[in-house]
């Protein structure tokens, strides 16, 4: 890309005091890497799954033998 | 005429090839025949024992009472660096929750679940019957009544003629006479029974494991730590600590030194637990459980350098330890070397892991390490792999990361409000949401998502310091200084919200 002459020039104060404010700015969530899990933690939850699994079904054959 | 196996002969084979479910079957038929057919009873309970067998060094959930009336404790305030319960006092050169999220105890995320990491002590009652109100972390109100025992009632549902033993009328003192019988109903009683009424069949293991001690003339060091485990199942630490001391001065075995260090950290002696991992290692040199168990504990103490360096002793024994390498992946991403994290990450990808986290993990490591082309592909197939809604959110979540990351505001805006889609107690969204919105200039959404983002999570720092800014901005000193002083809280050494502290009391004197 040409260079576009620009007709300001910079001006930098030789002279006198520099003041900066700092601004504080709202902060976001860092990212999140997701932990891998055990295998304990699989089985449990594959485990429970299952469990609520039959109970459901259980509870679907009961109403269907009520009515 | 066709020739039939003989049918014990078969549900052995089933046996060994895990097919549980047509092994009890047919040792039930064995049994109906002739129902003292001790071979088929003892491989029926191996078989029903086996199906909800689980590590038992792994088991260690927490309910609300044993958390908040734990009495075992030696000091209530303990010193610096000897407890598990302040994490925050020993820095280890880790990262500051500026870069790396916390979890509701105020430690460090870790790269590996397990149960007992899955969710840390909180630090009050408060917030120990608040906070876990979500799906993801329902807390047990104690551990007698949590995952196993919704685990036993469907057991229960599926066997509708009853329980395959009814052990209330075991004679105990008779089958511990008879050592082949003893073991497999005592593992049945304690893998199998353990859920129904908890405390009545403990005891019976109990029962049961102190006669077949005596039986064995004191001298059985199975039986010994078997008896520590109900003594530890039932809360009695220092009376299984015994046993698993007693088991061990008859035979050194690496299984009793994981049970009395998980005794240990139970009982918040973390520095004891890491000398009894020292002392087995001079027995078991280079045995990767107790490097493990070393590691961890460093981890949870916060101590991540330490932690990093066994994690590596343990890669040097054994290169395939999933543990081991996510763990050291995650702690190299979030001290800013996303490129060596990838390479962590690729290891496992490599060694045959496939799921949805490791494929948001290798995605944000792809991203801040410059890859910009696996990105995308990444998050597409960790987002293929999901497996509940919770899982999706935390994928959207990062993809939302991603876009802010490029720029794309929009895309970042979606990307967060899908994440509280598929979980509407996301509190990092909430937060970042609320940046978003004041962007846009709309302060009164912004205000309500940093207060629900505090609400969620009052662990993290970010929404109370950016509710503090914003009620600054406002004009609302004084819950600006209540916000920023629950943001101290959160993170003491964050240099910004000493500054607004600073310039709030300034205010505040000026008037």
């Amino acid at each position: 890309m040409p260079e576009v002459k620009s007709v300001f020039r910079e001006v930098l104060p030789k002279q006198g005091q520099l003041s900066m404010e700092d601004v504080p700015t709202m902060v976001l969530c860092k990212p999140k890497l997701l932990p891998l899990k055990s295998v304990t933690v699989e089985k449990l939850e594959k485990m429970q799954m299952e469990a609520q699994e039959a109970i459901k079904q259980q509870e679907v054959a009961m109403k269907e033998q009520s009515q | 005429m066709e020739v039939t196996m003989d049918p014990l002969f078969l549900a052995w084979s089933y046996f060994r090839r895990r097919k549980l479910q047509q092994c009890s079957e047919i040792c039930s038929k064995i049994l109906q025949d002739s129902p003292y057919d001790q071979a088929a009873w003892s491989l029926k309970t191996q078989a029903l024992t086996e199906m909800v067998y689980i590590d038992e060094i792994e088991v260690d959930q927490e309910g609300i009472a044993e958390m908040m009336l734990d009495e075992n404790a030696i000091a209530q305030v303990a010193r610096p660096g000897t407890s598990l319960r302040l994490p925050g006092t020993s820095h280890g050169g880790g990262p500051t929750p500026a870069v790396r999220p916390m979890t509701q105890s105020g430690r460090p995320i870790t790269g590996f679940v397990r149960p007992n990491t899955q969710s840390g002590r909180p630090g009050t009652m408060e917030q120990a019957i608040k906070t876990p109100r979500t799906a993801s972390t329902a807390r047990p109100v104690t551990s007698a009544s949590g995952r196993f025992i919704r685990l036993g009632t469907a057991s229960m549902l599926t066997n509708p003629e009853g329980p395959f033993i009814n052990l209330s009328r075991l004679n105990m003192s008779r089958y511990s006479q008879k050592p082949n019988l003893s073991r497999t109903l005592f593992e049945y009683i304690l893998h199998h029974e353990n859920d129904v009424k908890n405390f009545f069949f403990h005891l019976q293991a109990l029962d049961l494991a102190a006669l077949a001690t005596e039986q064995a003339q004191f001298k059985d060091w199975w039986w010994k730590v078997q008896l520590g485990k109900c003594y530890y199942r039932l809360g009695l630490y220092r009376e299984a600590e015994k046993q698993f001391r007693s088991a061990l001065s008859h035979q050194e075995m690496v299984d009793t030194y994981l049970y009395l260090a998980k005794l240990y950290q139970r009982l918040d002696q973390p520095i004891t637990a890491l000398n009894l991992f020292k002392h087995g290692l001079d027995h078991f040199p280079g045995e990767v459980t107790l490097l493990t168990g070393i590691a961890r504990i460093h981890e949870e103490m916060n101590n991540m350098a330490s932690a990093t360096e066994y994690y590596k002793e343990v890669l040097k024994q054994d290169n395939t330890h999933v543990e081991a390498i996510a763990c050291i992946g995650s702690n190299h991403f979030y001290s800013d070397q996303p490129e060596i994290a990838l390479r962590f990450y690729r290891r496992l990808l490599q060694m045959g892991v496939y799921n949805c986290q490791l494929y948001n993990n290798l995605g944000l490591c792809c991203f801040y390490a410059q890859q910009y082309d696996m990105t995308l592909s990444s998050f597409e197939r960790a987002l293929a792999l999901v497996a509940n809604d919770e899982e999706q959110a935390d994928v959207w979540y990062n993809i939302g990361q991603v876009a802010l990351g490029i720029g794309d505001l929009t895309l970042a805006y979606q990307c967060f409000k899908l994440t509280l889609a598929f979980s509407n107690d996301h509190a990092e969204a909430y937060n970042n949401l609320a940046v978003l919105e004041l962007r846009k200039g709309r302060v009164e959404q912004s205000k309500a998502f940093l207060q629900t983002a505090a609400t969620l999570s009052p662990h993290m720092y970010e929404p109370h310091y950016n509710l503090s800014i914003l009620s600054e901005k406002i004009g609302d000193l004084q819950s600006s200084y209540m916000a920023a002083q629950k943001s101290e809280d959160a993170f003491p050494e964050h240099v910004d919200t000493q500054q607004v502290l600073v310039q709030l009391r300034q205010h505040f004197a000026a008037l």
